[in-house]
């Protein structure tokens, strides 16, 4: 079943388009990586999907339902989560504070109880101001505030980007997990190879627009992806 | 010293106003990101309020609650009739507008309440003497409830739901509508306290001195001062700095005479400025 689709999706943060008419399928309890290199429009996906980029056309649906007008903590309250590159915890609130004032949570206690079970490094300090966790923790943080809602769909903006080399495979084998508990991800990610060996499918963007797309198998495999776009080595 | 000491107690009372004007005026710019020069006008209508309420009342003490409910009550019609529009506009749009709310409030409150001095009418207390410093009985009862106000602007943003969003938002307001937070329901949240907490400030003021239509328009230099030695953003910045601009002021008079009490907390505030940036509790990213 189809949780997301984007179609024909189109916008920019000003008068340029940045996306120049997207499409795109993430089917529930997969994992969709979008690669692409430096300015291909990635992270712009990524803020259209969830609401945050000022001027769009074409559609984004959620299990059916046009959400394209929604605002973002409506998306949010909808069930799309959404973990950033950076600034994704706010770092003058405590740990527990940080689950605390996700809205739209049914049973609040005990989603932020599941939430230390799942990341029990965070339970350890649930005191302790977000602002002076390590990267790794601020990341598991990150995580559990956009788990909190229960999302069907987790939009996850290059997750390794900030994390020392030793927490890469962690973090990636996180979000395979995620995936096997039937969370449906939208990967955006710079290190190709690495996301879409724990992919489902995969997609290539260039200059705002997706040059390849398939089965992320297929993706790794394909001579002219990696001659333009992945490499040939893992990274 | 006795003298010193008297003027020390001044400057405190006179802190403490500045400093919850500051407050209003932090709370303001670490959410919605600019400086609310109607802040000081807010302080005078609330203040005219409580005058005229404890007048028919006979109490001071309603009148103060009705003139802080009436301040939250402006703060949240001045969100929704203008702020709420410019929202996603620049801070400089934002501070020129309210430059403007002010000048209307002032003008409504000079319409309804005329222009002519007033004062809270208060039962004359002969003053405590403690080793031979003299008190007035109202100076404590005012630095009572300025404690109070204090302490429920705290717990409201540090124990309840409201004001964890309100400070999720003042991090960072758009993780915090990808986290499902409603801006509109915080924003209301913010004028009504901002507004309530502006008008204790004018209650305050207006009973130590006298109720004009100008007092807080002249208290705004002070409070913005307050505001950015306190390390713009941050609450308990903007009570110490309110106070420790209170008191160098009231301290200083017997030295350069009342016209230039006020220039010398503004010397303060650039030796503190030069040395550290960001004030005194501020961090440099700005907001908090």
């Amino acid at each position: 079943m189809t949780i997301l689709s984007i179609e024909g999706l189109k916008g920019g943060y000003s008068e340029v388009d940045i996306l120049n008419g997207i499409d795109l399928v993430l089917r529930e309890g997969q994992i969709l990586t979008v690669a692409g290199t430096n300015g291909a429009g990635k992270s712009t996906l990524a803020k259209a999907v969830v609401g945050l980029l000022p001027r769009v056309s074409g559609s984004v649906r959620l299990a059916g339902k046009d959400i394209t007008s929604l605002a973002p903590e409506k998306r949010a309250q909808n069930g799309i989560g959404y973990v950033p590159q950076v600034a994704n915890v706010f770092p003058s609130l405590t740990i527990a504070e940080n689950l605390e004032v996700v809205e739209g949570v049914q049973d609040r206690k005990a989603r932020i109880s599941e939430m230390f079970r799942l990341f029990p490094a965070l339970a350890e300090r649930k005191r302790a101001r977000a602002g002076r966790l390590s990267g790794g923790e601020r990341q598991q943080l990150a995580y559990a505030r956009a788990l909190m809602t229960r999302p069907r769909v987790v939009v996850l903006d290059e997750p390794t980007a900030a994390l020392s080399p030793a927490l890469v495979a962690d973090s990636f084998a996180r979000i395979a997990s995620l995936a096997s508990d039937g969370t449906s991800i939208l990967l955006i990610e710079q290190r190709a190879r690495q996301a879409l060996a724990i992919s489902n499918q995969g997609a290539i963007m260039d200059g705002g627009r997706v040059a390849m797309e398939g089965p992320a198998a297929e993706l790794l495999n394909n001579e002219k992806a990696a001659d333009l776009y992945l490499g040939h080595y893992s990274t | 010293m006795t003298a010193y000491a008297e003027l020390m107690i001044g400057g405190l009372m006179s802190g403490l106003v500045v400093g919850l004007a500051a407050l209003a005026i932090t709370l303001v710019f670490g959410i919605a990101r600019f400086a609310n020069a109607a802040t000081g006008d807010t302080m005078t209508a609330g203040a005219y309020v409580a005058l005229s309420v404890s007048g028919a009342t006979g109490s001071v003490i309603v009148g103060g609650l009705v003139g802080a409910l009436a301040g939250a009550a402006i703060g949240v019609v001045v969100y929704f009739l203008i702020f709420r529009k410019l929202a996603g506009r620049s801070s400089v749009a934002n501070l020129l507008a309210s430059i403007g709310v002010a000048f209307i409030i002032r003008a409504i409150v000079g319409v309804i309440f005329e222009h002519q001095q007033q004062v809270f009418q208060l039962p004359l207390v002969r003053p405590w003497r403690i080793l031979d410093i003299r008190v007035q009985p109202s100076d404590l009862n005012l630095a009572i409830v300025a404690v109070l106000t204090l302490a429920t602007v705290f717990l409201i943003l540090y124990a309840t739901p409201v004001g964890r969003r309100m400070r999720a938002v003042a991090d960072d307001p758009g993780l915090a509508r990808i986290s499902g937070i409603s801006p509109t329901r915080v924003m209301i949240a913010l004028w009504a306290l901002a507004g309530s907490v502006s008008a204790v400030a004018g209650v305050m003021y207006g009973i130590k001195t006298v109720v004009t239509p100008e007092m807080g328009w002249d208290m705004l230099l002070p409070a913005f001062a307050a505001a950015i030695l306190g390390g713009i953003g941050h609450p308990v910045g903007a009570i110490c700095a309110g106070i420790l601009l209170g008191t160098i002021q009231e301290m200083a008079t017997p030295f350069v005479g009342f016209t230039y009490k006020l220039a010398i907390s503004f010397v303060v505030l650039l030796i503190v400025l030069l040395v550290r940036p960001s004030g005194l509790f501020g961090r440099n990213e700005g907001a908090r």
